[in-house]
């Protein structure tokens, strides 16, 4: 199978992801969206390493993953302390600062 | 089979490893050390691994010798010690910021971050003092963008960037007041922070399909001899571009900065604005000029007209601002699109300017974070530019010394502001990007108006009965403020030695 | 049409003796204002002392420095490179100064009139409790006008130049209770960054096209370049002059800067800071002579200029701003002689020279009128003062004998030859500008015995609450002694002058034009004679204390020729219509942008900002929409 096919599945990912980003308002599915296209990278990083016929693409998707994980944690922290502030998720009600 | 480890030059990486190292140690130091104790145990910490860490680029710097090590995931060489050297010193002007208690019981940050805002116990843990951790977090954000300075390859530079980001999220979170503020800024920088790096990465994953490779001078061969196709090249190095645009503040990526400026703590927001500056512009002139110097037709153009854009916009928006944290925001903005006009002049010359505009630029900008954080009221910092009429009668030493940084700021000479831009643009010239320095000239003239207003409002408004007092700074500040002028006064009067110094930092190493 | 070649290449002998410390002359003064700063109030018993003793001290070394050079043999020039101010690459910048005939002369005027411009200081801020700051402002403002004028490179030149502006702003403000003159600093900053910015620019094409900012590579290479070039170069360097000098169109400020005391009026907005652009032209004269059009285009602005200044200064009744437009036009003299090229350049410096003495004279004559008149500044409502101040009058006078031109004082023997010289300019042009300077003379002598009669002499026109009484000897020796020098420095200048500035300038051919010198002495002489008898007619029973209504011509010129309606059609009410926000952030109470030209950067950005919604979502959604800009761009830049 042409892996050229995981390459546009990745492109596709990601752009559902960015689109993802936009459209939600929940800051848990925005941080999802977000995930997302981080896994879209972590496909196209695979698909590459085949393609190349190198392993580094495959090493490199085991460092974005730790990575994420960090990224969630933090970003975890961050919204769970808003919400519990105004009680809600919603991306849109963080709008004091602005102009 | 059987894995060969790659040789590590443990000197060479000394700088970073002490901070991470004492990050660490802090780390055990919050969870072990009496809640009293923390504070003493932690500045001094932080100091010392900052001095010994500042101590060991000096040593690699006198040792001339640039290397290539860890697997070639890490490359010293001139410019990125020159780079990691600047990081520490204003790594310690900022932990002065971060460290002075004296303005307010307790210091800039909140006791229990989470504590609700606002709630009963939000109320009582007002005079406590305030959390430790932002030390190690400090620590680690300064050794992730001394990493980020001198990464090899694009995966390093990528995890460098996570260390150094995911901490400045938790900092901007920490404030002890306008609580509410700080956190929304937290959350949009995070959002929009970990939006930028999928940029990044799905760039790194489009590159390393471009060139098979992910290490710099692998990248760089392969600009011109690899046979895939030229797009998969451009995609991925505009999606880099898009990563490192965001972090250095360039227009449109800059939306989050004017936000997290105001919203974050402010010695957190002064070491954004210099450390942050330093490293984003550091690993974007390593990735340009190593590794696609050979595209740089392809991609001059389109970064020139962000830059002017970056310029432009930057300035014009800080003409109607109304608060000091978000006009020295926009400031920053606009001053990103001076280095990257010195950045893409893509020569010698550049690279000298734009390391020389960084460094002046950063202790600039914390002496004005400082003053910023003196200027208060019962309510904590009064930041409404408003506020600030009449500060020049009440406290003419201070409204002195922010006129002078203002002065700097705009560029006028015999101060650092002027020699940087002069050099910059003197640069972006000599690397045939005249267009661009004239609009920097202009923008630079626009810019003047915003700090001339607050230079005006200081000293020609008389005081009202809510002009907030200047504090008496402790001796935190009063170090940061007396540095970050004077090094202001000598980079414009006498830059030569400095320029020495980024002169002899020489190249690259490819 | 310029009879000189610059084929000999400039060249600057290093300085040695007592030469090699030139460096003091700006060091004294900028010593001396960082004390009077740093001491504050512990120095307000001796401060201005030592203000004033800094000055004259300076002065005292310039006339050494003055004879030295003229002792050296050859090339007359003294270099010194105190250190390398940017050592690095291809850009090499060293902190050079550079003693040579044009910059001595300027070295001569700016620390003899500014020493007596301080002594009269003394006695004119003697009850103003900011005397000490005020000092240190005068003498940061000596330190940079001298650095300005020192300089070897278009940097140094630019140091000053940022200097000087910065402390002129400072003193006009210094009036801090006075909301006009916190406008009329603000005002100035604007006018002055327009300027400013086409000076940086031409820095910066010098560095592209010549890779240097010294004076002498400059020079030297200026014949490599393309007429295209030069003429831009040349475009910009005039842009800075005419900001700093009050030329058209950036006029305006100039005339506002006389909220600042009087004194700061007297040496920095009429003999030396506003000189700076005429310094500039000179000093470049390897550029501007070597386009033909972008001499046409200094000759015009000068014209233009000095009728613009002519007109105006008829209409004004205050005392100061009919000084200043009368400045403004005189420079406009100094533009004229500067861009006729050739001879005209030294011309053009002796006026500027003469100008110094007199314009500071009246200034301080001015001065010496308020300071009796409880800071009465309408000249409608003086007359008769004659009598109880003698030696303003007489002062004032001579300085008024040498603006009008009339002989044997120095306004005769530096303006006509410019008059002249513009007539002797090949082609219509000789006759349109030569015209113009002809008008303008007559006007000037119109306009100032207008003054002259309505403050000094008709019926007393004051209130009886007022007493009249001469000034202090502090501010009367000051005023004598400019005085003299307006009387003797003439004929002195035109001659040896001319000569000492030969290396610097140019060696000149006699010129045998269309008119002789006879004959536009004698038609300068009719129409500043017309011009001083219809004065005297009109204005010698005095003036009606109420604006006359008067026809379109009058009023034009009332309004200062509707120059700022004009700056408001173009630049104000666009910005006002793009949008209301900046109206909401004035009334606010927040100190607003004022001007027009930041009014439409204002508007934008009010509306760029309502851009910053404050959302994430749309945050993330223009950095999207960049992202895609970005690779679309990088695509169409390379594949397309």
């Amino acid at each position: 199978m042409d892996p050229s096919y995981y390459i546009v599945l990745s492109a596709a990912l990601f752009t559902i992801g960015a689109v993802g980003v936009l459209i939600r308002r929940n800051a848990i599915v925005v941080f999802m969206c977000i995930e997302l296209m981080l896994n879209a990278a972590n496909l196209a990083l695979i698909t590459f390493s085949r393609m190349n016929g190198s392993l580094d693409g495959q090493i490199m998707a085991f460092f974005v993953m730790v990575v994420a994980a960090a990224e969630v944690v933090i970003g975890l922290a961050i919204i769970m302390s808003i919400f519990r502030t105004r009680r809600s998720a919603s991306v849109d009600d963080a709008n004091l600062l602005k102009y | 089979m059987t894995f060969k480890l790659p040789a590590i030059d443990y000197l060479a990486l000394a700088p970073m490893l002490v901070l991470f190292g004492a990050a660490c140690a802090g780390v055990l130091v919050d969870a072990l050390v009496p809640r009293e104790w923390r504070y003493h145990v932690q500045v001094p910490l932080s100091l010392v691994a900052l001095l010994a860490s500042g101590g060991f680029v000096v040593a690699l710097a006198n040792r001339k010798e640039h290397v290539v090590t860890a697997g070639s995931a890490v490359v010293i060489d001139g410019p990125g010690l020159f780079l990691q050297g600047s990081i520490v010193v204003l790594g310690i002007v900022a932990l002065f910021l971060v460290a002075e208690r004296r303005l307010e019981p307790g210091g800039a940050f909140v006791a229990q971050a989470a504590v609700v805002a606002g709630s009963e116990a939000d109320r009582k843990q007002m005079r406590k003092p305030g959390v430790t951790e932002v030390y190690p977090m400090m620590l680690f954000a300064l050794a992730g963008m001394m990493l980020f300075c001198s990464a090899n390859d694009l995966l390093t530079m990528f995890v460098a960037l996570e260390v150094f980001s995911l901490p400045l999220y938790l900092l901007c979170a920490l404030a002890r007041r306008r609580r509410l503020l700080s956190q929304e800024a937290a959350v949009k920088y995070f959002l929009l922070g970990a939006f930028a790096s999928a940029f990044f990465l799905y760039g790194v994953a489009m590159i390393y399909g471009y060139a098979g490779k992910v290490d710099f001078r692998g990248i760089n061969e392969a600009v011109l001899g690899s046979s895939n196709s030229k797009t998969l090249l451009l995609i991925g190095l505009a999606m880099l571009a898009i990563g490192l645009l965001f972090k250095v503040a360039a227009v449109p990526f800059h939306v989050w900065t004017p936000d997290v400026y105001q919203g974050a703590p402010t010695p957190i927001t002064a070491f954004m604005a210099a450390c942050t500056k330093v490293a984003a512009f550091g690993g974007l002139l390593r990735v340009l000029y190593v590794a696609f110097e050979r595209s740089s037709w392809d991609f001059r153009p389109t970064l020139g007209v962000i830059a002017a854009a970056t310029m432009i916009v930057g300035a014009v928006l800080a003409v109607t601002q109304t608060d000091i944290k978000r006009l020295l925001a926009y400031s920053s903005v606009a001053n990103a699109g001076y280095l990257l006009t010195g950045t893409l002049s893509m020569n010698r010359d550049g690279l000298k300017y734009t390391m020389f505009y960084l460094v002046a630029y950063g202790f600039t900008v914390l002496a004005a974070f400082a003053i910023v954080m003196l200027v208060r009221d019962s309510d904590g910092e009064a930041t409404h530019l408003a506020r600030w009429a009449g500060l020049g009668r009440r406290s003419p030493v201070f409204a002195s010394l922010f006129t002078f940084l203002m002065l700097a700021f705009a560029g006028i000479p015999l101060t650092s502001g002027f020699t940087a831009k002069f050099g910059v643009f003197a640069a972006a010239v000599g690397g045939n990007m005249t267009w661009l320095v004239i609009i920097g000239v202009l923008s630079s003239m626009i810019l003047a108006f915003p700090y001339l207003r607050v230079v005006v409002l200081m000293w020609l408004s008389v005081p009202g009965d809510d002009t907030p007092t200047v504090s008496v700074p402790g001796a935190f500040t009063a170090a940061a403020l007396f540095v970050g002028v004077a090094m202001t006064l000598v980079l414009g009067v006498a830059p030569n030695q400095a320029l020495e110094l980024v002169n002899d930092a020489g190249a690259f190493l490819r | 049409m310029d009879n000189i070649q610059y084929s000999a290449a400039v060249e600057y002998a290093a300085a040695s003796g007592t030469l090699s410390s030139i460096w003091l002359l700006f060091a004294i003064p900028l010593a001396s204002a960082a004390v009077l700063f740093l001491l504050g109030r512990r120095a307000d018993k001796w401060g201005h002392l030592l203000g004033v003793a800094s000055v004259v001290a300076t002065f005292v070394l310039g006339l050494v420095y003055f004879f030295q050079l003229k002792g050296l043999s050859g090339n007359r020039s003294a270099e010194v490179d105190l250190f390398s101010f940017m050592p690095v690459g291809s850009l090499k910048v060293d902190f050079g100064l550079l003693l040579d005939p044009l910059s001595a002369v300027f070295v001569l005027l700016i620390t003899g009139v500014g020493s007596l411009i301080h002594i009269y200081a003394v006695g004119y801020m003697a009850h103003d409790p900011g005397r000490r700051r005020f000092f240190a402002f005068f003498n940061l403002f000596i330190a940079a006008m001298l650095l300005l004028v020192l300089g070897n490179n278009y940097v140094m030149l630019y140091f000053g130049w940022e200097g000087v502006g910065l402390a002129s702003y400072l003193l006009i403000s210094f009036f801090f209770d006075k909301p006009s003159a916190a406008t009329a600093g603000k005002k100035a900053f604007l006018m002055n960054r327009v300027g400013d910015a086409g000076f940086a620019i031409a820095m910066f094409l010098m560095f592209a096209q010549l890779g240097s900012v010294n004076y002498d590579d400059v020079f030297n290479g200026v014949n490599q370049l393309t007429q295209g070039t030069v003429l831009v170069m040349g475009l910009l360097l005039l842009l800075g002059a005419c900001g700093k000098s009050g030329q058209f169109p950036l006029q305006a400020w100039l005339p506002d800067a006389m909220e600042g005391p009087t004194p700061v009026s007297a040496l920095i907005h009429a003999a030396t800071m506003v000189t700076a652009g005429v310094y500039l032209i000179a000093r470049s004269n390897a550029v501007f002579s070597a386009n033909a059009t972008l001499q046409t285009v200094v000759v015009s602005i000068g014209a233009l200029t000095l009728l613009i200044g002519c007109v105006i200064g008829c209409a004004k009744d205050d005392i100061k701003r009919v000084l200043a437009y009368s400045t403004v036009s005189q420079i406009g003299y100094m533009f004229l002689g500067v861009g006729l090229g050739g001879a005209a350049y030294a011309l053009a410096i002796i006026h500027l020279l003469a100008h110094g003495f007199f314009k500071a004279g009246m200034f301080l004559g001015a001065g010496s009128v308020m300071h009796g008149m409880q800071d009465q500044v309408d000249i409608r409502r003086f007359g008769g003062l004659w009598k109880y101040m003698k030696i303003t009058w007489i002062t004032f006078g001579l300085g008024y004998v040498a603006i009008i031109g009339l002989p044997p004082l120095s306004g005769f023997f530096t303006k006509d030859p410019i008059i002249l010289a513009a007539f002797n300019r090949p082609g219509w042009t000789g006759w349109l500008f030569g015209g113009a300077a002809l008008l303008g003379a007559g006007l000037t002598a119109f306009y100032m015995t207008r003054l002259f009669v309505l403050t000094f002499h008709g019926p007393k026109r004051w209130t009886d609450g007022q007493h009249p009484h001469e000034s202090p000897a502090v501010m009367t020796v000051p005023l004598v002694l400019l005085a003299v020098g307006s009387v003797a420095s003439g004929f002195l200048m035109s001659t040896s002058v001319v000569d000492w500035l030969t290396p610097v300038l140019g060696k000149h051919a006699e010129e045998h034009g269309r008119l002789g010198h006879w004959t536009v002495t004698g038609m300068t002489m009719a129409v500043v004679a017309l011009g001083l008898a219809a004065g005297v007619l009109l204005f010698r029973k005095g003036t009606a204390l109420e604006e006359q209504p008067a026809g379109p011509v009058v009023t034009a010129a009332r309004n200062n020729l509707y120059a700022d309606t004009f700056n408001e059609l173009v630049f104000e009410l666009p910005g006002r219509y793009l949008t209301r926000a900046l109206v909401f952030l004035d009334n606010r109470g927040i100190d607003g942008v004022v001007n027009g030209l930041a009014a439409m950067v204002g508007g934008g950005s009010g509306r760029l900002r309502r851009a910053q919604t404050g959302y994430v979502r749309s945050y993330a959604l223009s950095m999207l929409g960049g992202a895609l800009l970005v690779v679309a761009a990088l695509m169409a830049v390379t594949l397309g």
